[in-house]
């Protein structure tokens, strides 16, 4: 056998890529993980789309792109991660609640951020087969 | 109801939903004579080019997105023609037409069809798409023989159908394998020339794995290229040149959107299931294909000591339970410790599962919708067009959840049942 006879090995290949690429950031990783099982629960039949899907789940996006819902995780530049969901975009600011920190402790309700102070910003897209194939998005 | 007058020579293009009917004269649709009172639909999301063979009338009606454009000549390229003068000259069995999705691959078989009939040959064209299958409903491969014009060939009924049980060819190459072989040799029984329209998967693994072994398996006389650009060549780098035949993809054929290809396949699925009706098929009476249910020696459940389990049989890959409430880890460790792996499902697993049924001679009679199975009577119910359960000898389980209406509801995962 010289070809893929199936899209197994990208679904495996995309698994293990975003395990090494978030494994210092377990908010993402969550999310990650929430979203495989949702795809592999809804088209078990189509390892390929999930691969597919499952790369857009997590992408890096600019800081000063961030609006108001977005699900994140934040570094910054003293290399804390925070996750949470952006309440307030202000002048060179933005407002996250329900705002975890890495290991998993909530923080507060909210929490201000400067935004010089992100080194990079995570953006979050749950309900990922929803979007990008709605006629996949079986009820369950 | 309006009418539109052709000089001879004019072209327009019809898109769906629209209906007309030729009041007058002789037209070419898709290379194929119509005259007089010949009638046509087409639905939403398809469009088709007329040609005017002589000064006709044709009466129209429109519907929501229906609309008729004048174009300024021949919508077929000239190399379509060459294409069938070859064939007609050189008579090969078995022409395969590559081309990714939304090529043109259904009208150029189409094409090809009607032009073979003209010169009086005996035309089998196989359709390999089962997501827009234009031949069978979706989720099968059929044949169809061509022996008069055709304007879209679900028009013709099939000759035989293969039920593959899935929309796409994705992790159902084998049975795609069994079943373009069956539907060809069909084909090859009836006409002089089959012309296979393959699924529109030609690149990654599994699409070069697909089409190269497709390839091998039919061993065709012709392979034509339906290309835009050079999507086919690292395909076609490693085959017999001689064999092929590269084609320009027509500028008239427009991409369909996901949605427009979701919305053909259930208009296809909705008609397929209309006035189905409700069938009981006797488990102990008819095989079941494709699963493991049904597969392994039948176990008393009452004497697995869980009243929950209300089905139960070993197989070499452990025990097949059917458990209708919940099932205490301490019984399910048990029952994986005694027989090695604990293979789940619940009653209502099956519900609106799409299944082939078969005859005795192995052939696909109709598609049929799991409504439930009665696992302590051994029945199946299935809503299906079929209405003589005598003919039923199997069922083949399918990949996908449907409704009679035929909206898909789900997927399976493969080895469930």
């Amino acid at each position: 056998m010289t070809f893929e006879e199936s899209e197994l090995q990208k679904l495996v290949d995309e698994i293990i890529g975003l395990l090494e690429k978030y494994r210092d950031d377990p908010g993402s990783l969550d999310v990650i993980l929430s979203e495989l099982k949702s795809l592999y629960r809804r088209v078990p039949i189509y390892p390929g789309i999930i691969a597919n899907c499952l790369s857009m789940v997590v992408k890096s996006i600019e800081p000063k792109q961030l609006k108001i819902g977005d699900e994140v995780s934040l570094l910054t530049k003293d290399n804390r991660i925070l996750t949470g969901k952006i309440s307030s975009v202000m002048q060179g600011e933005i407002k996250i609640v329900d705002c975890y920190e890495y290991g998993g402790q909530k923080l507060s309700d909210e929490c201000n951020i400067p935004l010089a102070n992100l080194k990079e910003a995570r953006l979050f897209t749950r309900e990922i087969l929803h979007k990008e194939w709605p006629d996949l998005d079986f009820e369950e | 109801m309006p009418e539109l007058r052709l000089k001879r020579g004019n072209v327009i293009k019809i898109e769906g939903f629209a209906s007309f009917h030729i009041k007058e004269g002789k037209v070419s649709i898709i290379g194929g004579l119509h005259d007089k009172w010949a009638e046509v639909v087409i639905p939403r999301a398809k469009s088709i080019p007329i040609e005017a063979e002589s000064d006709a009338i044709i009466e129209y009606m429109l519907g929501p997105s229906g609309k008729i454009e004048k174009l300024p000549g021949r919508t077929i390229p000239r190399e379509w023609d060459m294409l069938v003068e070859e064939i007609v000259a050189k008579k090969p069995r078995v022409v395969l037409i590559w081309g990714e999705v939304d090529a043109g691959k259904s009208f150029l078989s189409t094409y090809i069809a009607n032009m073979l009939i003209r010169k009086n040959l005996r035309v089998a064209v196989v359709d390999g798409d089962t997501g827009q299958s234009d031949v069978g409903p979706p989720t099968t491969l059929g044949v169809v023989v061509v022996d008069k014009p055709v304007v879209f060939l679900r028009d013709v009924s099939a000759h035989a159908t293969y039920f593959i049980g899935s929309m796409s060819p994705a992790g159902h190459i084998l049975e795609f394998m069994v079943g373009i072989k069956r539907m060809v040799e069909r084909g090859l029984k009836s006409a002089d020339v089959v012309v296979v329209n393959t699924a529109g998967w030609i690149s990654g693994g599994p699409g070069r794995a697909f089409r190269l072994y497709e390839m091998e398996l039919l061993n065709p006389d012709m392979i034509v290229a339906l290309q835009r650009g050079r999507e086919l060549e690292h395909l076609l780098k490693s085959m017999d040149q001689f064999k092929i035949r590269r084609i320009a993809v027509s500028k008239q054929i427009r991409p369909r959107s996901r949605s427009d290809r979701t919305f053909l396949r259930e208009l296809a699925l909705a008609r397929y299931f209309e006035g189905a009706g409700r069938l009981i098929l006797d488990l102990g009476k008819v095989l079941l294909e494709r699963c493991y249910f049904h597969t392994g020696e039948p176990i008393d459940p009452k004497s697995l000591g869980d009243t929950s389990i209300v089905y139960a049989e070993k197989m070499p890959e452990g025990l097949f339970i059917v458990v209708s409430g919940e099932l205490s880890d301490n019984k399910a460790q048990e029952l994986k410790a005694k027989f090695e792996n604990l293979h789940i499902i619940r009653p209502w697993d099956a519900k609106n599962v799409i299944v082939g049924l078969a005859n005795s001679n192995d052939e696909l009679v109709g598609l049929g919708i799991i409504d439930e199975i009665d696992y302590a009577r051994e029945k199946l119910v299935v809503v299906t067009p079929v209405k003589d359960a005598s003919s039923i000898m199997a069922v083949q389980f399918g990949s996908m959840k449907i409704t009679p209406g035929g909206r898909e509801v789900g997927t399976i995962k493969p080895g469930t049942f």
